[in-house]
């Protein structure tokens, strides 16, 4: 089937084609499909154990593991980079199990695996973004029990959230919150976009891509189909804002884009480069060819 | 191998489902799905949705034009689902005509929506009302021929409880969610 899932000495696949059982990616398969039907709703799911800790992204490979097919072609980023350890290791696990081609450019990419950012280059229609999710539910931390919150969900009871960002504003003077910024899909439920920074909330408003969520130690899976109306939630008075640190990227320039802070030296001097680093190099391509 | 559904079940199924998550991503769009073997009865796609998606948890209520015998061990032996009444079917095969009413189908409780009935709606012989559909998926509105526009409506209605579609025919399917808004189009006399 396909080479790296045999062993030649014994002449026996090691794995099913991208690690899961048929079994459980059936009940994987049932969840997201129902995920895709009740836009930001978390479907729970029995999560099985991956050859990585939780916290590593054990949500996204089951759905990825779920969803992938021999063509694709695979590209994984953790904070907007290809090249850091999560991301390297996940590429390599499915490089090795499904045998798929992988990309760092994001246009190139089927299916994209991502930790905590969405690729600043759009999105395309059927390219699907599989987002790792730690908490997958918005109202964890204001309600601890599952039946309550459940509960809230069934009634779109979110005043407690709002108050949330109310105290936030009362005792800052803004909206505080500047990651996994709640929004709500659909116009229904309150959904968790998982860490990304608000900068990116914007970019899950109509995308024309599948966006999926995988909550591996959480159990659940939910989805955000494509052309779905994603809203930040925020007041008259105090609208969402998409906000991101005010400098251009050392490398490439761009001030569009979503920057990290680096420090540079031993006495604290301060940088700025792009988090996505397949934008950058575009953007550094193009700046090369202006000049040429 | 000849016999199983899928010449290579893994590889497959994982194309299938990739059919079945861009049909029910973009509601209202056709999209294909390959030859697999199969009862007769059966159409391929819906055959390949059943083999994907079932396993000894799922309740698959068949109508009376698909609740055969070739049907029931095909399906039994290749996934080990239940074959169940309409009210605990967590899939449903059969005609337009054959499933109506539809509300003997579960659409899920208000804190588990998703424990609802999935209906693969086999043939295309149904009366056709010409509709004009949005919501969730739909880039642009959509003009698509339904039958019966007002129990999509009335399913509409329901959201986020409700059913969830696919139409199917030979190797084509289209999905019609809970969450798509109907519109019929009033014909112009």
């Amino acid at each position: 089937m396909n080479e790296m899932s045999k062993n030649e000495n014994l002449d026996i696949q090691i794995y099913n084609f991208a690690y899961l059982d048929e079994n459980t990616k059936r009940m994987i398969r049932r969840a997201l499909l129902k995920a895709l039907c009740i836009p930001g709703y978390q479907v729970p799911f029995s999560s099985r154990e991956m050859p990585m800790p939780y916290g590593w992204g054990t949500g996204g490979i089951q759905v990825t593991s779920a969803c992938l097919i021999p063509k694709d072609i695979l590209k994984v980023i953790d904070q907007g980079a290809d090249d850091t350890t999560n991301a390297v290791s996940i590429r390599k696990f499915f490089q090795k199990t499904a045998n798929v081609a992988v990309t760092e450019k994001t246009s190139d990419a089927s299916l994209i695996q991502t930790r905590h950012r969405i690729p600043e280059t759009k999105l395309k229609e059927k390219q699907i973004l599989v987002y790792q999710v730690p908490i997958p539910e918005p109202l964890r931390f204001l309600e601890p029990r599952e039946t309550e919150t459940r509960k809230m969900h069934a009634l779109s009871e979110y005043g407690l959230m709002y108050v949330k960002l109310y105290e936030d504003i009362a005792k800052h003077g803004h909206i505080e919150t500047a990651y996994a910024y709640p929004v709500k899909t659909n116009g229904n439920y309150v959904t968790d976009p998982s860490p990304i920074p608000k900068f990116d909330n914007p970019k899950m408003n109509n995308s024309p891509a599948i966006q999926l969520f995988g909550a591996g130690r959480e159990q659940r899976i939910y989805a955000i189909p494509p052309y779905t109306n994603v809203k930040s939630l925020d007041f008259e008075d105090y609208p969402f804002e998409a906000m991101k640190a005010n400098f251009k990227c050392s490398i490439c320039g761009s001030s569009d884009s979503y920057l990290d802070e680096i420090i540079v030296s031993d006495d604290g001097k301060r940088s700025y480069i792009c988090s996505d680093t397949d934008y950058c190099k575009e953007q550094t391509k193009l700046n090369s060819k202006k000049e040429d | 191998m000849e016999n199983y559904p899928f010449s290579e079940n893994s590889i497959n199924s994982s194309i299938a489902f990739r059919s079945l998550v861009n049909a029910t991503s973009y509601p209202g769009r056709t999209f294909q799905i390959n030859k697999l073997n199969k009862p007769s009865v059966l159409s391929n796609a819906a055959a390949t949705i059943l083999i994907t998606l079932c396993d000894n948890e799922s309740n698959v209520y068949l109508s009376k034009e698909y609740n055969t015998e070739e049907v029931r061990n095909w399906l039994i032996f290749n996934t080990g689902a239940i074959i169940s009444n309409k009210k605990n079917a967590d899939f449903v095969i059969g005609t337009w005509k054959s499933l109506l009413p539809l509300n003997e189908f579960k659409i899920g409780v208000p804190e588990y929506p998703e424990r609802s009935a999935t209906l693969i709606i086999e043939e295309t012989k149904y009366k056709k009302v010409k509709c004009n559909i949005d919501g969730p998926g739909i880039k642009n509105k959509l003009n698509i021929d339904l039958p019966n526009p007002e129990l999509f409506i009335e399913n509409n209605n329901l959201y986020p409880l409700g059913l969830d579609f696919y139409f199917t025919n030979d190797l084509e399917i289209l999905s019609i969610p809970r969450s798509t808004k109907i519109n019929i189009i009033k014909s112009e006399h």
